[in-house]
């Protein structure tokens, strides 16, 4: 015991003065993967870091025995075991300091190490541990954390970067709503305005179009606004900006409220014909297809909740999103299932 | 003044207990409204002045079987009798439709689409038990809409969280070729299209497997390919006599209604055929077209599986030695020794197959119709400065409003003159 908590202590020295040294990283991927192995795509940290998370998550409870022939050659035989748990604490501060990935990630990770550590022999050291080492943790929790040595993910083999997609789910369309908080005459505003249409009997609002960003607004006289079509959300929040000073220049007291962003639209190609009849039978639960009355099949992903339509053509729409991290986590989730369809 | 009652009429608090020909009433002593006829017992709120309970506030709802609930679950029985299905099916879908009416969406639901719900148990059921009925048979059963039905079956499956299975091909098959009138000579029937129902069976399953083989079934409507597969079967038994008849005039004298895909549908399927007709040495001499090569279906069917292997490859343009694979491909060497051994296999004369064509689904192979060019990176933060200009585009001028407020003016005047009252 005493031994285990010396070298977690050198070990502890070792890695503040890597810190010191290392070139600044993304937190989010070095723990989970030695660098030598993984370059990791900086530009879409969030996607590649829960498509591994899904792969952890899968084997966190296959913890029985700590195996850890999986671990490279730098680690020695005593450091193994410290790492580990070190790292896996340093996951979890690491994670508690970034908002939103670490909201959806963080019971699972926190799973996964206290699985380890349940089944590890440290379980006693680590709890001495954590509180006691609080100061030499903090340094290296400022800086963006490189560990070298350690790679958490339990089990599975190192994931090289083909398996993330490289395709980018192209954003099309944003539809966002905003209290323009007063009340509005809307025969007065179709009146002035050259942009607006109203048709009482059909639609009890003002349908209004601006050319820059090019959307669509329907203005409700209780001064609520709903602004479709912009590709992406500062272009949403700009329309919807715009439609607001088109109101407030005709005499209005418009103001701009709780803009939010309702539902967001993304499309992309994975490039290969899908045998959807296939997926409908492994994914049954989540997917429906019935060529009867649509050609595509609809996914309803859990998480995130996201709805995608597969076509046979390898074309997949993704909606439902608030946020655009979704839709970029949808696709990396569907992407090694589509996968597995490709061939007949 | 009996428990905290008042009239309902005047409001008064002054209730009498009275009673009239020995019936106790409670009286409101100052405008003389009868407030209760002396009922059994109180259970509401409402019954403290022992007036009824509306219907909608009771528990009837919940134990008794309405009417509309009673008329969908006889529809119900009345639609499996005419499909004639086992009687099992009856049961399990009056269950579903009971499970349905549960849920107050559906109960408070417009009768056209209770009516849709019927049809949407019936499906279910069959669906659940392999049983081939389509959308367009229970619709055209129901004069219902297509798209009145797809919205109340998705909200159903949704809703009783069902798992339906797809739709079954070959039993499709089998239903739907059966109910094809060419099995016995009639008036509108000549002998020499009367057809053996077994042998068009088979070859009519042949063709929608190799269909479903090569990319022409997945994500389109099942009954086209199949209308277009036993055209296909029925002229290749007997080609000498039936190459001159249409798809169009087949359907007429088979008393099938022809669905509008079915002749796209004939084109890729012969298509398909003849690539693989290419691979065949003493069918590449002939040079096939789309009508000849129906002769030689029959043949094409029975070795459909090397053929398609040969004819088709999955990935993009291989150079004959595979030497051009990215080293990640595993499958591009097995592949490439394939396309060797196929060359080594045919033809002594020299005469090289065609090239593989690609087996994709028609529309991945069909040039894209405009091509969308990725979209400018914008740099746009959302909290731009508006000029004024740019809003001021979008408003009229004092000018413009009154010219446009004396059109409108018109404008209502005409339609008034039009109009006459």
């Amino acid at each position: 015991m005493e031994e285990e908590q010396t070298y977690l202590e050198l070990y502890l020295d070792q890695c503040v003065a890597q810190d010191d040294l290392a070139p600044p990283r993304s937190p989010l991927l070095s723990p989970v993967v030695p660098d030598d192995v993984y370059m990791p795509n900086s530009s879409h940290p969030e996607t590649v870091f829960n498509s591994h998370l899904e792969e952890v998550k899968e084997t966190s409870g296959h913890f029985s025995s700590v195996d850890l022939s999986f671990l490279p050659d730098e680690l020695t035989q005593e450091n193994k075991d410290q790492s580990i748990i070190r790292s896996k604490h340093e996951i979890e501060d690491n994670y508690k300091t970034q908002s939103q990935q670490s909201r959806l990630s963080l019971p699972r990770e926190q799973d996964i190490g206290l699985g380890l550590i349940s089944n590890s022999s440290l379980s006693n050291s680590h709890s001495h541990l954590y509180p006691g080492d609080a100061d030499s943790v903090q340094p290296s929790l400022e800086k963006p954390n490189s560990m070298p040595l350690v790679s958490i993910t339990p089990m599975t083999p190192m994931t090289p970067v083909s398996e993330c997609s490289g395709i980018v789910p192209q954003l099309q369309n944003i539809v966002s709503t905003v209290n323009l908080a007063c009340k509005l005459d809307l025969k007065k505003i179709a009146l002035h305005a050259k942009n607006a249409e109203y048709n009482p009997k059909r639609f009890a609002a003002v349908i209004m179009r601006i050319r820059e960003p090019r959307t669509t607004a329907l203005i409700f006289s209780s001064g609520k606004m709903v602004c479709t079509g912009a590709k992406s959300e500062e272009q949403s929040r700009l329309a919807a900006r715009k439609y607001a000073r088109v109101v407030q220049k005709l005499g209005f007291p418009a103001r701009f409220l709780d803009f939010k962003i309702q539902n967001m639209v993304g499309s992309c190609d994975v490039r290969f014909a899908i045998r959807l009849e296939g997926l409908v039978l492994t994914h049954q639960q989540f997917s429906s297809y019935e060529p009867e009355l649509f050609p595509g099949l609809i996914y309803r992903m859990v998480k995130p909740r996201i709805v995608l339509l597969i076509f046979v053509s390898g074309k997949v729409v993704l909606t439902g999103a608030k946020e655009r991290s979704e839709i970029y986590e949808a696709f990396e989730n569907i992407y090694p299932i589509l996968k597995g369809f490709k061939k007949a | 003044m009996p428990g905290g009652g008042h009239c309902p009429d005047c409001g008064s608090t002054e209730l009498v207990e009275d009673s009239h020909y020995s019936q106790s009433q409670l009286v409101c002593s100052d405008c003389g409204c009868v407030v209760t006829e002396g009922v059994l017992t109180t259970t509401f709120s409402d019954e403290g002045n022992l007036r009824e309970v509306t219907y909608s506030r009771s528990t009837g709802e919940n134990e008794q079987v309405s009417r509309s609930q009673q008329r969908g679950l006889r529809r119900v029985r009345d639609l499996c009798r005419v499909l004639q299905l086992p009687s099992t099916f009856e049961d399990t879908a009056v269950a579903y439709y009971q499970q349905a009416y549960r849920h107050s969406g559906i109960r408070a639901a417009r009768l056209q689409k209770k009516e849709v719900l019927v049809g949407c148990c019936v499906l279910i059921t069959c669906r659940q038990h392999n049983w081939p009925l389509t959308m367009g048979t229970i619709c055209t059963l129901l004069y219902a809409d297509l798209d009145v039905f797809s919205g109340t079956y998705m909200q159903i499956v949704k809703l009783l969280g069902l798992d339906v299975p797809s739709l079954c091909l070959a039993d499709l098959v089998k239903t739907y070729c059966s109910s094809f009138r060419l099995f016995q000579a009639s008036p509108s029937v000549p002998a020499k299209y009367v057809e053996d129902k077994e042998k068009m069976l088979s070859r009519t399953l042949q063709l929608v497997e190799l269909a479903d083989e090569t990319w022409l079934v997945t994500g389109r409507h099942p009954l086209p390919v199949i209308t277009a597969a036993t055209f296909l079967a029925w002229q290749s038994l007997q080609p000498s006599e039936r190459l001159t008849c249409s798809l169009a005039r087949f359907c007429k004298l088979a008393n099938v209604d022809l669905p509008c895909p079915a002749s796209s549908r004939l084109q890729e399927l012969l298509a398909v055929l003849l690539r693989m007709a290419e691979q065949l040495a003493w069918l590449q001499v002939l040079r096939l077209d789309r009508r000849s090569v129906v002769k030689h279906i029959g043949d094409l069917l029975q070795h459909r599986h090397t053929l398609v292997r040969k004819a088709f490859r999955d990935g993009p343009a291989e150079s004959e030695a595979g030497e051009e694979e990215r080293p990640g491909r595993g499958q591009g060497p097995g592949q490439g020794k394939e396309e060797v051994a196929s060359r080594s296999l045919d033809l002594p004369e020299g005469k090289r197959p065609a090239s593989p064509a690609l087996l994709l689904p028609p529309c991945m192979l069909k040039p894209p119709k405009r091509v969308c060019p990725p979209p400018p990176i914008s740099t746009a933060t959302g909290d731009e400065d508006i000029s004024d200009s740019e809003i001021e585009q979008y408003l009229r001028t004092p000018q413009e409003v009154r010219d446009f407020q004396k059109a409108q003016a018109a404008r209502q005047a005409a339609t008034g003159v039009s109009n006459p009252p």
